[in-house]
């Protein structure tokens, strides 16, 4: 089974197969000399790749995960092949504009643009407060606000969409 | 020496409370509470609804509900907090740091209450904790401040009046803050405008008080602050000095005890501008007095009139429990030492260990707190909340746990900090540990050149470990591992069960519950 996997914006292929009952395992072409152990089944795994040794954690399942390392956490995105040729063509039907979403929980202070307003890259969008943080929502690219989906006073929860983006026709 | 000894000998021998209540929660309570037991004292501890099985609960001798989900209806409520004292016996209130221990109203109603405050008293609270006023005060005293407008700023236009006054960069800060909350840096006077309305209302949010005011802003300035010690005989001390230039966003990260750049000298000086800042005040009690310095030069920033959390690094390097030196002078004891046996040892580090993305500009990060190592061995001190199961949530402090190490040198405490962290692993929620990992890593940090812009500096994104690959191929073969068991066979891999059964079949005590397999119980 091959694997795309996306470690903190980098990509590697790593390659998992099953022969007699043993995991070969390939990074890029690179054949990878490893033992895999469990240590209990809420992620923490004693990995040695050649003679190094590592105590590693993993949480989530299927496409993310958080892999931790002597302290560094790494965002890892998965894919399988199944997966890659779906996300690909996802991405090819999207592009540029679409809605802006949060981040993180947090509560509406202030609305500062309208539909139908013009913005620039990086322009704040709203004021979103978070552990008693104010912190303002920038466009991500120029567009036309289409819609304001929150209001002052709202709650909103990670990955809520705030405000849609649709690109400017020049 | 022979006066330390006896000091402490002292406090250890008279107990002087036989109960004291922690107005607190997280790991400032359970640090609290433990000093409390160290000198013979039972402690009680309140609780909200979401912490019925928090640590700091079920550590304390006694457990009092306030009931109520949010801060408001529980660890804020003056009048709950009072009668919960009253009903479980406690003679005495410590506030720990936040929610009300530099709320000048509680401290009155706990006195008037009868019971013991362990704090400074209510009108030192009150003159430091308006900066407006404090910074009149501290200039009357002769303590040196940052140049600026004492006045409150009435709106956005008075503010660009008064900036151009005093000179840009200026600082806009908010009267009643802390925290870094309603504080702005203004470079240029287009963002102004836009700065004071976020600014004021963030202020206005979190202490129901918008004012703000207006001062210069320093160049490569170093957060430097001064622990002070006052009994009630007026008697006072100080123990040198914190850095704590390491911040995002005004919000400490990294500390260490002492600074890299105050020598004998300064730490003299700074420390007798600390001490004539708080008898300006009539202090009693532990206290913090925050220095801007800049090149050379230091300035009066503000007075905490609380525990830090940043406390235990000097309490590593001076030998003193900060916590036990507050109850003895709330218990009207005398300090019994002068500033000659205060004596400074070797080098300590403090990281804290928050919920948040430091690869993401620090965002919040919420989750349940699994798979959690903690980091041991010698001269590592941790004082933590965290348990496997923790939820993390928004509607508390994000602040889980604080790793503080000790070295004979700070080459010592780095390397120390370095291992120690890479010991540590909190899952289900994302920790700013790897950025001070990083931070501890920079050769520039190493040298002891660094001031309160540089954690900002930092790109937090890279890879600095270098080990993306070894992640890589961890999650490749977690996965293959989990779609297969998943798909084919749903005990796979349950060798340990199956062990586990048989330890068991051939046991007739109870196994001790092993740290690392915490859901064993029900299998």
């Amino acid at each position: 089974m091959k694997y795309f996997v996306v470690v903190n914006g980098t990509e590697h292929e790593v390659d998992v197969t099953e022969r007699l009952g043993e995991l070969v395992v390939s990074i890029g072409d690179r054949p990878v000399e490893f033992a895999y152990q469990e240590v209990n089944r809420h992620g923490q795994v004693a990995l040695t790749v050649g003679l190094r040794s590592y105590g590693i954690s993993i949480e989530g399942a299927n496409s993310r995960m958080a892999v931790t390392i002597a302290g560094q956490r790494y965002s890892v995105g998965i894919e399988d092949e199944r997966e890659r040729a779906a996300g690909l063509a996802a991405r090819a039907r999207g592009g540029g504009a679409g809605p802006v979403k949060s981040v993180m929980p947090g509560v509406v202070v202030d609305v500062l643009v309208a539909p139908g307003d013009v913005v620039e890259e990086g322009q704040p969008l709203l004021i979103l407060e978070a552990m008693k943080m104010q912190n303002e929502i920038e466009a991500p690219s120029a567009g036309r606000v289409t819609d304001v989906h929150v209001a002052q006073g709202q709650a909103v929860g990670a990955g809520e969409k705030l405000v849609t983006l649709a690109a400017v026709t020049e | 020496m022979g006066a330390r000894v006896m000091a402490d000998k002292k406090g250890a021998s008279s107990r002087p409370f036989a109960r004291v209540l922690v107005a607190n929660r997280g790991e400032i309570a359970l640090r609290i509470g433990r000093t409390a037991r160290e000198m013979g004292m039972e402690w009680v501890a309140v609780y909200s609804e979401p912490d019925r099985s928090a640590l700091h609960t079920r550590f304390a001798d006694v457990a009092y509900a306030l009931g109520g989900r949010t801060p408001r209806e529980s660890y804020l409520d003056v009048a709950k907090i009072v009668r919960a004292a009253k009903e479980t016996g406690a003679e005495a209130i410590h506030p720990g740091y936040g929610f009300l221990a530099e709320n000048a109203n509680f401290a009155r109603a706990v006195e008037e209450a009868g019971l013991v405050w362990i704090g400074p008293p209510p009108s030192a609270i009150v003159d430091m904790g308006d900066k407006i006023t404090s910074r009149k005060l501290m200039a009357e005293a002769g303590v040196p401040i940052v140049p600026g407008l004492a006045e409150p700023l009435a709106d956005a236009a008075a503010a660009k009046k008064a900036a151009e006054a005093v000179g840009y960069p200026i600082a806009l800060k908010a009267s009643a803050g802390g925290g870094g909350k309603g504080i702005r840096v203004v470079r240029d006077p287009a963002d102004l405008e836009g700065a004071f309305r976020t600014a004021s209302g963030e202020a206005l949010a979190a202490f129901g008080d918008g004012r703000m005011y207006l001062e210069r802003y320093l160049d490569q300035p170093r957060h430097v602050e001064v622990q002070v010690l006052f009994d009630a005989h007026g008697n006072g001390v100080h123990y040198g000095e914190r850095e704590c230039s390491i911040q995002r966003r005004h919000q400490k990260l990294v500390e260490e005890c002492p600074s890299p750049v105050v020598d004998a000298k300064t730490r003299a000086a700074m420390g007798e501008a600390a001490l004539k800042a708080a008898r300006a005040v009539g202090y009693v009690g532990a206290g913090t007095v925050e220095f801007l310095w800049s090149k050379g030069e230091f300035f009066f920033l503000e007075m905490n009139t609380r525990l830090q959390v940043e406390h235990p690094i000097t309490e590593m390097v001076t030998g003193r429990d900060l916590v036990r030196e507050q109850i003895r002078v709330a218990a009207g004891e005398p300090l019994g030492y002068g500033q000659d046996a205060v004596v400074m040892n070797g080098h300590a580090i403090e990281v804290r260990i928050n919920a948040e993305d430091p690869m993401n500009r620090f965002l919040p990060s919420t989750g349940v707190v699994q798979n959690l190592r903690m980091p041991g061995g010698p001269w590592v001190r941790l004082d933590s909340c965290l348990y496997n199961g923790l939820e993390v949530g928004l509607e508390y402090d994000p602040m889980l746990a604080k790793l503080i190490v000790w070295g004979s040198d700070r080459p010592q405490a780095i390397a120390r900090m370095k291992r120690a962290l890479q010991e540590l692993n909190v899952g289900g929620v994302s920790t700013g540990a790897p950025a001070a990992l990083r931070v501890l890593g920079e050769e520039a940090f190493v040298r002891g050149e660094y001031d309160t812009h540089f954690l900002e500096s930092l790109d937090l994104t890279q890879d600095f470990l270098g080990m993306s690959d070894v992640a890589a191929i961890a999650a490749a073969i977690h996965r293959y591992k989990q779609s297969h068991r998943t798909a084919l066979q749903p005990t796979a891999g349950r060798r340990d069960g199956w062990l586990e059964r048989g330890r068991r079949s051939l046991t007739t005590f109870p196994l001790p519950q092993s740290s690392n397999d915490e859901g064993g119980a029900n299998r």
